[in-house]
Parts: C-alpha cells; sequence; structure tokens
C-alpha cells in the first residue's frame, strides 16, 4: 500500500512502524494527532513530496522512483543522507553497543570470553563505518555540491575540470562492501556460532537491531548508489564533454 | 545411556544425604547432566571401567575406604583434564591423585556452585574442541588459520606448501560453508572457536 499525501501521519506508523526512526530523521516527533502527512510537512517546512518518496521507498522494498527521486535538489538529497548518517552514529550504533555490554556482563565467564570478542568486532565496525560516513560528509559532500554550482552556472573552474578527471563520483562508493559484509558476518556469528548466552531475550534484541540497522544502511546506499551518484555523474559528464575542458 | 549434550557423572559418597546435596547442586547448574550415584567402594569397582562419566565427584572419606587397586584405577580414569572433584580432600593423603580442584562441604552454596559450573565449562568445551565445527577440512582449517592470523594468500601458500591458487580455492570453501565474508568475521569465529587465540592475531 502506498503511502499518500492526505493520508494521517498517525496511520502510517500503524502501517508499519519501521518508519519510526525515519520520520524522526526528518524531525517529526509523536503526538501529530490527527494531522495529514501534508499538514505535519507544512508545519516542519518540509518537502512533502521527497518526504513522501524516501517514506515509500523506505517502506516497499520494490517501490523506488529513480528518475523522480534523481529530480530533487542535491541539497535535499545530501541532507536526508546527513540525517540518517547522524541516526546512525549517535543513536543506532551506541545503543547496539550497549546493548552487547548489557548482555557481556549478564553471561558467565565462557560466555563473557566470546561476547568481549564480539564487542570488540562492532566497535573496530563502528569505527570504520565513522571513517566511512566522515570522509563523504568531509570530501564527497562538498565537491558534489561544487559540481552543482558548476552546472547550474555553467562555469566550471579548471581546477575542478582537473579533479573530476582524476577523482570521480563513482570512485567513493567502492568501499560500500566491506561495511555491509562486516555487518551480515557478525548476524551470523551471532546466529550461528555464538555459544548461548544466558539472556536469550537480550540477545534477540541485539540481533533484530543488527537486522534494522542492515536494513536502514541498505536503504540508504540505495539513494546513494541510484540516486546521488547518477544525477552527480550526469553533471560531471556534462561539465567535462564542455568545449574547451 | 546418555545424549550428545549432556554431561555424566559419577558422585560417590558413602552418605545419602551428602549425595543428594551434590545432585541437587549439580541440577542447579546450567548444564545438562545425567548422574549416576555410588554409595559404596564396592559399587564404584563394578562400574568404573564401564560407566561413561566425564567427572567424578568424589569424598575424601569414601577415598579413604578404597584400595589401592581402586585407587589407582580412579587415577588413570579420571586424573587426565581434571575430571575428578574431591569433596573435603586432603592432598596429603592422596599424593598419587592429581587433583586440581577441591569443594569443601563448609563452603557456602554460592561457590560450591561456582566450582562445579567451572569444570561443567571445562568440560563441555574440551566436548566442543574434539568435533571439527561445521565440516571444515583439516586443511581448510589450517587456512583459516593462517588467514584469521592476518597472513596474505601468498604468505598462507608459502607456508603450507601449495598454490596461491589453492589457497584462494579453500578461502571460498570455508566462506562459503560458514557463511563468513570477511576477514574481520574469521578472525571473530576462528578466536570464537579457540582455533586461534588472541596473541595470534595481527593488530
Amino acid at each position: 500500500m502506498q503511502i499518500t499525501p492526505n493520508m494521517k501521519m498517525a496511520a502510517v506508523i500503524h502501517l508499519n512502524y519501521h518508519l519510526l526512526p525515519l520520520i524522526s530523521r526528518f524531525g517529526i516527533m509523536l503526538g501529530f494527532g490527527d494531522k495529514t502527512i501534508e499538514q505535519v510537512c507544512k508545519a516542519h517546512n518540509l518537502d512533502v513530496d521527497f518526504f513522501l518518496e524516501i517514506l515509500n521507498s523506505y517502506h516497499d522494498k520494490n517501490y523506488f522512483p529513480q528518475k523522480h527521486l534523481q529530480g530533487f535538489p542535491l541539497k535535499l538529497i545530501i541532507d536526508y543522507l546527513r540525517k540518517s548518517h547522524e541516526y546512525y552514529l549517535q543513536v543506532k550504533l551506541p545503543r547496539i553497543e550497549e546493548l552487547i555490554q548489557q548482555l557481556s556482563a549478564l553471561s558467565n565467564e565462557a560466555g563473557q570470553r566470546s561476547l568481549k570478542l564480539i564487542d570488540k568486532f562492532f566497535s573496530e565496525y563502528k569505527h570504520e563505518l565513522s571513517e566511512h560516513i566522515r570522509h563523504e560528509e568531509d570530501n564527497v559532500y562538498p565537491y558534489v555540491f561544487s559540481v552543482e554550482e558548476a552546472y547550474r552556472t555553467r562555469h566550471a573552474t579548471a581546477e575542478l575540470v582537473g579533479r573530476i578527471r582524476d577523482y570521480s563520483i563513482e570512485d567513493y562508493e567502492s568501499e560500500h562492501d566491506n561495511v555491509e559484509d562486516e555487518l551480515y558476518d557478525l548476524k551470523n556469528i551471532i546466529i550461528k556460532y555464538l555459544p548461548q548466552p544466558v539472556n536469550t531475550d537480550l540477545c534477540h534484541t541485539i540481533l533484530i537491531e543488527l537486522f534494522r540497522l542492515e536494513a536502514d544502511l541498505k536503504d540508504h546506499a540505495r539513494i546513494e548508489d541510484k540516486v546521488l551518484i547518477p544525477k552527480v555523474r550526469f553533471m560531471e559528464k556534462w561539465i567535462i564533454d564542455r568545449p574547451g575542458n | 545411556m546418555t545424549d550428545m549434550d549432556s554431561i555424566h557423572v559419577i558422585v560417590a559418597d558413602m552418605s545419602q544425604l551428602v549425595r543428594l546435596g551434590l545432585v541437587s547442586l549439580l541440577h542447579q547448574t546450567r548444564y545438562r547432566i545425567t548422574i549416576r550415584e555410588i554409595g559404596t567402594p564396592e559399587k564404584l569397582g563394578q562400574v568404573i571401567s564401564k560407566d561413561q562419566a566425564k567427572l567424578l565427584i568424589i569424598s575424601r572419606s569414601f577415598l579413604n575406604s578404597c584400595t589401592n587397586l581402586l585407587t589407582a584405577s580412579i587415577k588413570s580414569r579420571f586424573r587426565a583434564d581434571s575430571r575428578i572433584l574431591i569433596l573435603d580432600a586432603d592432598q596429603s593423603l592422596h599424593p598419587e591423585i592429581d587433583f586440581t580442584e577441591i569443594i569443601e562441604r563448609t563452603e557456602n552454596e554460592k561457590i560450591m556452585l561456582k566450582k562445579l559450573e567451572k569444570r561443567l565449562h571445562a568440560l563441555s568445551e574440551n566436548g566442543a574442541e574434539n568435533t571439527p565445527p561445521d565440516d571444515i577440512s583439516d586443511r581448510e582449517r589450517d587456512v583459516l588459520r593462517l588467514v584469521a592470523q592476518g597472513f596474505t594468500n601468498k604468505e598462507i601458500a608459502d607456508r603450507l606448501f601449495i598454490s596461491s591458487h589453492t589457497v584462494i580455492t579453500h578461502r571460498k570453501n570455508i566462506t562459503a560453508k560458514l557463511g563468513i565474508k570477511t576477514i574481520a568475521g574469521l578472525t571473530m569465529y576462528a578466536l570464537i572457536n579457540r582455533l586461534i587465540i588472541p596473541e595470534e592475531t595481527k593488530q
């Protein structure tokens, strides 16, 4: 079922509670009463159209209006990507880390030994993901904005043209794979090989959190790979192909 | 008599009250246990060679009543890997028995339980170590150990006297069998299953 602008915000949450972290990423808090999506967006000064497309593509894996998404201004897209970065770094990763440590504290000696390894693995994973995010925010996004600026003003500096030639937008997503694979491995090790912890429920909570994080990251990567990159690539190509460059 | 996952224990003491106490403690641990209670040295003599027990809990007084022959077979059967726990042991009386852990009946329940758990834990892990996890072959396990220690394909090939191509094939099979793709993941797997120790990893 596709989400439409006149649907009640509350009904959307009843429809799919996995959308909760997404709406908070857009700055929308609970307590929206009977307001529709359109009204909530207006109150928060959000682009309804963009919000809906993100909501729908997150809600239904088969719904991905690639062309339409590519039509949105880069600033909207990057704002959204930044907001999800913030969510991973400030909320999701610390939460999972805390849960692993909680489980370790409740375990016996044997359990603690394995959970210490899990904890270490996760903190290295967290570090890697943070570095990846920092690279995007410090290098990639500023670059993307300068490409957009050059495209908009029809004027590219020689320096930018040079940069485009030796560093295209496609180069930067190469490291996604490893981050995804490590998360997959972590899940599999907990599912298949971890000596069974005393607190099963807490262990399941950790797994569910990891599944949610994975789904969220996949969705995030899809926006980058299918929306951001093609959009930037198109502008890069236009700049490079201009006579005189 | 026993299923695969449970640990079989012999509890040997003349006093039924003491045996009951030990049995009740054993059932409070988080391990699945089957128990054979034995009240006389004669009975122990009859079953000692046949019983598949992984652990013997025996009291000092019981040991004192055993013949030299029986003491010798207790020693040969349970000495290895600390498969014996002595209740109220006086080591000077039994220097020939190599026991590493002693329970005192004056100790409180918590401490006794802890000692039992510790011993049962060691036994259950020894059991797990003897079976190769997840059907990876010995050769694959060699490769896995080296991958987990941070060696490159080339280095692994040199150490095992095989080609890099063969190393890559082994690695593909390991990943397919275990469902683990990354080096960090394989390292964690190897550490959890004690295929390597933390000091062997490169970082």
